[in-house]
């Protein structure tokens, strides 16, 4: 029996024994639980992943539970040993795992043994280590793990050869947790354990996991990211030096009492990260050295604040809520979003400053509220987008997240002749409300999408969304370059909804401008002389940008399109048919220009007034007939 | 001494007047954040670039921060204070921290939901936003305001105790049962799958729906001088003292007209929508009969007369805005916006104002010095009056100037030119205006 008065300095090798133990466990998370388990489970999944993360996160919150309550300091030793062997088994079966089902049982047993071994573990480290170092030792063992898993050798390892050094880790738990002999009181009693202040550590630490396990997900399923932060020698040995610096001096920061300090210092680093990621861009320089320093900071805290305490349950609850619900709700937003919103990080940093302010009255009340939003972000961030096609589906989510159809309508009036001819054809009625929900629209301060699928190419729609101006000049709606930065897919997700739109209808659009004729007032323009300068004014405003201010095909955005615009001023002219007299010339260009190309980026301009269209086409053949002598 | 279950004993009215109070702050704190947000948007839409600057917070996200904030914030508090002030137990010590209570859940919902939309979390259904996680919030709110007002029920129950009042009393249970309601409809209306019947020739709103949505202002507003505890005019002819019956009786043939109608997707082609709709033109004269049978406050009868003016306009351009030729015509256009605008800003801002003064007031609703505290709050509210309507009218103008060369040139919308230019400046100038009002309301709300 100890004697909770009793104060020892640790022996070396109780020392030494519990930080292998340490170091055992998070390589078995990091290299096993949290990677090469996924990677196993991949070829079997089948779409079925967030299953197996499910089992995890199921298995890791019962073990817990299950070890707060069956902990007895009198079976330390014995129950840490047993924790290893159990994972050591878990990590053999999911080796040996060839069918989903046993992939399923895997998953469950790494959960529930993970979550047994950490919390008995940490719950009796301070009987084993004292209270003056605990810090440090558990910062060396924390900062070992990560630098050992940051050893090119074991990082580009398979998933399988991870998978057996995670067992061997385990089987070297097993043997280190003999080792570890009590000699000090196991539990601390102090100001920061007496309810509600458990809870408010929770709540920080569950955003801290959040966020980390958010901006893992995210570096680890974004090339550039992923290549620039753990990709290399240099890079990887980086990495494990930052890793283990830092979980030392958070060690001893935490035994010189600024806990709070530690993971305030981990929350910015790891917000900093998450927002530099946060708009999907690749500018990664300095966010692995942010990154991997937050997450050594918080996670030496993460082990060191329960082990002060000694309290298997508010291990349990800690492991529990931030460590397994964390997890699961950072990578669901990952998942989701494919980026860290800001507003994420702000209700994450409120939360966090409420849990850590719990001294102030007024802001401890605030505490339940500030894990409410982050809870209630979890929630819509868990959200599946269950969709045949997903990335359709997820076009249209972003063409609602953006307010599209604040500007745009989606739907044609079939009495209405101007909106047939413009944008048609009109679908029936129950076509129109098939969405869910239908995104009909009350304003056009642009057109109607509904059928924009068939008169727009999807080049011309990206060009469009990410510099309107340079295509449709006068335009005003926004720029949306940033839905295109690198990392982020909800531009090509957009363009593929707007594809999607109307696309089963080309055939009856193509028939629709094959019969349309300008109305006769437009022939009847007062003058040849002004109806070409009034072409000429609208060929220099819509289409010059494409074919050049003299028709040769060299406009500014040129470069940008992936066929060169044809030369106007030569012919032939591919879309024109031969043997055509000069009015049917003019009608098939006028034709042409009112409902472009589909298929490519000569885009129509259906809004303009007959006369303006008839002018261009006047225009455009003018423009032939000056160059021809030329050809 | 039992006491009219709908109004509160003039002892205790303070407290009333407090809740009365925060209501206005309330409402003016979100009529000003979403005419913040509309200047804003009428800046971008003069000049574009601007959302280069705010990305990825451009023109759409901010639009239904706009919308909303007007529809659940500026339209929608002052009804809040009057449930609260119907139901609250004056006498209760704590009644002014449990209206208060009532509010800020609205308020908070109300910003938790804008925060979502900015952050691109939108059902896109157009004011009907609440999505995933948000969804939940409004009908919360909803339900925090109910238990107060249920709890002050229950606590004003033992003053209720003759058989006379059995019926109020039954009255106001029901009114909280139907109270209850409205978070479950609300919730289950937000959801994706739920969406009304769509006139297949114009792609928006049924002649039943629209016709069935103006019903429910008539109630709701035409009960406001009972709510808000008007006394009645002496008699002094026909119309005051039968104003207030006709309306009763109108509103139930207009309800029964109502269910009458087809439900479903019908166009505005047919004759019966149209003849429908037509019969609003009779409530013209009856609102103005209705309130004209009340005692209002000096300060808010030029709102009156600004609310009725509206109303009229409304009325006439509503009718004339769903016939065949007239709908085609404004769909989709600025012509409509106009229409929307002439609700918005006109109608119900001036009937807001109605209820914010009367709830406001610190003299009981039975009492006589009324036109001095009435004649108080006119002296502080005109700067605010003369700006808004100024605003209102060159809103208006910018609107039909923006319709006109949409009509005669679609493309000089969407490819801009000068004359566009120009209104579309002048949109955002008496945006600006219309902000300036709304923050002296707001500075002034927050006056002791």
């Amino acid at each position: 029996m100890i004697d909770p008065t009793q104060e020892d300095s640790p022996r070396l090798s109780a020392v030494a024994c519990a930080v292998v133990a340490i170091t055992a466990t998070y390589v078995y998370f990091l290299l096993f639980a949290e990677f090469a388990l996924v990677e196993l489970a991949l070829p079997l999944a089948e779409g079925r992943l967030r299953w197996l993360l499910g089992a995890l996160g199921v298995g890791g919150v019962t073990g817990s539970l299950l070890a707060a309550r069956s902990f007895r300091f009198e079976r330390y030793t014995r129950s840490v040993a047993n924790g290893f062997r159990a994972c050591g088994v878990a990590a053999v079966v999911a080796l040996l795992a060839k069918t989903w089902f046993m992939m399923m049982v895997a998953a469950l047993s790494v959960g529930l043994s993970l979550g047994w071994l950490t919390v008995i573990l940490v719950s009796g480290l301070r009987g084993v280590l004292g209270g003056r170092r605990l810090g440090l030792w558990a910062g060396l063992g924390t900062g070992s793990a990560y630098a050992f898993c940051n050893l090119p050798l074991v990082f580009n390892a398979s998933p399988a050869n991870q998978t057996v050094v995670a067992a061997v880790a385990a089987g070297i738990g097993a043997l280190a947790a003999n080792g570890l002999s009590l000699t000090a009181a196991p539990r601390a009693e102090r100001a920061d354990f007496q309810p509600p202040i458990p809870a408010c550590w929770i709540v920080a630490f569950l955003a801290l996991v959040w966020l980390d396990s958010a901006a893992f997900y995210i570096i680890q399923h974004t090339e550039p990211l992923r290549s620039a932060t753990w990709q290399g020698a240099w890079v990887l040995g980086g990495n494990a030096v930052t890793h283990l610096v830092a979980a030392v001096i958070a060690g001893i920061a935490i035994d010189r009492g600024f806990n709070a300090r530690v993971v305030g210092l981990a929350f910015a680093f790891l917000t900093g990260a998450a927002l530099w990621l946060g708009d999907g861009t690749a500018r990664t320089t300095g966010v692995e050295v942010l990154y991997t320093a937050g997450v050594s900071l918080y996670s030496t805290a993460l082990v060191a604040y329960p082990a002060q305490g000694g309290r298997p349950r508010l291990s349990a609850a800690l492991f529990a809520v931030a460590g397994w619900g964390g997890s699961a709700l950072g990578i669901g937003l990952a998942q989701d979003l494919h980026h860290i919103p800001v507003w994420f990080c702000g209700a994450a940093g409120l939360a966090f400053a409420v849990a850590l302010g719990w001294r102030q009255r007024h802001l401890r009340r605030l505490g339940p509220a500030a894990l409410g939003v982050l809870l209630c972000g979890g929630l819509l961030d868990s959200e599946i987008r269950a969709s045949d096609d997903a990335v359709i589906a997820f076009g249209r989510q972003t063409y609602i997240a953006e307010g599209c159809l604040h500007c745009h309508s989606q739907y044609l009036r079939p009495r209405v002749e101007s909106d047939v001819t413009r944008w048609g054809p009109a679908p029936s009625l129950a076509a129109q409300l098939q969405g869910r929900p239908p995104l009909l629209g009350n304003r056009r301060l642009g057109p109607d999408l509904s059928q924009v699928g068939n008169r727009r190419s999807a080049e011309w729609n990206r060009l469009h969304l990410i510099d309107p101006r340079s295509v449709s000049p006068g335009s005003r709606m926004p720029s949306y370059a940033h839905l295109f930065a690198d990392g982020d897919r909800r531009g090509d997700a957009l363009v593929a909804y707007l594809a999607s739109l109307g696309r089963d209808s080309l055939a009856s659009r193509v028939a629709h401008a094959a019969a349309w004729v300008p109305q006769a007032s437009a022939h009847a323009s007062a003058g040849e002389e002004r109806d070409l300068t009034r072409g000429r004014s609208r060929f220099a405003q819509l289409c010059a940008p494409c074919h050049g201010d003299a028709g040769r095909g060299d406009g500014a955005l040129t470069a940008r399109l992936a066929q060169r615009p044809p030369d106007l001023v030569q012919r032939p002219w591919r879309h024109l048919p031969d043997g055509l007299n000069a009015p049917e010339r003019e009608l098939h260009l006028a034709r042409l220009i009112k409902f472009g190309l589909p298929g490519t980026a000569m885009a129509g301009r259906e809004y303009l007034p007959d006369e303006d269209v008839v002018s261009l086409a006047r225009f455009v053949a003018a423009l032939q007939a000056a160059g021809t002598p030329r050809s | 001494m039992p006491t009219h279950p709908f109004t509160a004993p003039s002892a205790a009215c303070t407290a009333l007047t407090e809740v009365g109070r925060s209501t206005s702050r309330h409402a003016f704190a979100w009529l000003a954040i979403a005419n913040a947000v509309g200047l804003l948007m009428a800046l971008l839409l003069a000049w574009p670039g601007l959302n280069d600057l705010l990305a990825p917070l451009t023109y759409g996200r901010w639009t239904s921060v706009h919308l909303n904030g007007q529809l659940y914030g500026w339209c929608t508090v002052p009804l809040v204070g009057v449930v609260l002030r119907v139901f609250l137990d004056a006498r209760h010590p704590h009644a002014a921290r449990h209206g208060n209570i009532g509010l800020a859940a609205w308020s908070l919902a109300l910003a938790a939901g804008s925060l979502s939309w900015l952050a691109g979390h939108s059902s896109g259904k157009l004011f009907m936003e609440w999505t995933g996680w948000m969804r939940p919030a409004l009908p919360a709110a909803m339900l925090v305001l109910w238990t107060i007002l249920a709890a002050h029920a229950w606590w004003r129950r033992p003053l209720r105790a003759s058989a006379a009042l059995t019926g109020r009393t039954l009255l106001a249970g029901s009114a909280l049962a139907a109270i209850l309601v409205v978070p479950v409809v609300f919730f289950w209306a937000a959801g994706s799958t739920v969406y009304p019947a769509v006139n297949p020739d114009s792609g928006g709103a049924t002649g039943a729906a629209l016709l069935g949505s103006t019903l429910g202002i008539l109630t709701l507003y035409g009960a406001l001088p009972v709510l808000l505890g008007r006394p009645r005019r002496a008699a002094g002819g026909w119309a005051r003292a039968y104003g207030p019956r006709l309306y009763v009786a109108a509103l139930v043939a207009s309800w029964l007209l109502y269910a009458g109608l087809r439900h479903g997707a019908v166009s505005h082609h047919r004759l019966a929508p149209q003849a429908a709709l037509g019969t609003l033109l009779v409530w013209i004269p009856l609102t103005w009969l209705h309130f004209e049978a009340y005692v209002w406050p000096m300060a808010v009868r030029r709102w009156l007369i600004s609310a009725f003016i509206c109303w009229t306009l409304l009325v006439v351009d509503g009718w004339l805005t769903f016939l065949p030729g007239f709908s085609e015509a404004l769909k989709f256009t600025h012509g409509l916006v106009a229409h929307a605008h002439l609700a918005m800003a006109g109608f119900i801002t001036a009937v807001n104002h109605v209820v914010l003064r009367c709830l406001s007031l610190s003299t009981g609703p039975d009492e006589a010095p009324i036109r001095a505290a009435g004649g108080a709050v006119r002296s502080m509210a005109t700067p605010g009056f003369a700006l808004w309507h100024a605003g209102l009218v060159l809103h208006f103008i910018a609107l039909i100037g923006l319709f006109t060369v949409e009509r005669s040139d679609a493309s000089a919308l969407f490819l801009g030119s000068a004359e566009v230019e120009g209104w579309l400046w002048l949109r955002a100038a008496s945006g600006g205006v219309l902000l300036a009002a709304s923050v002296i309301w707001l500075r002034n709300a927050f006056r002791p």
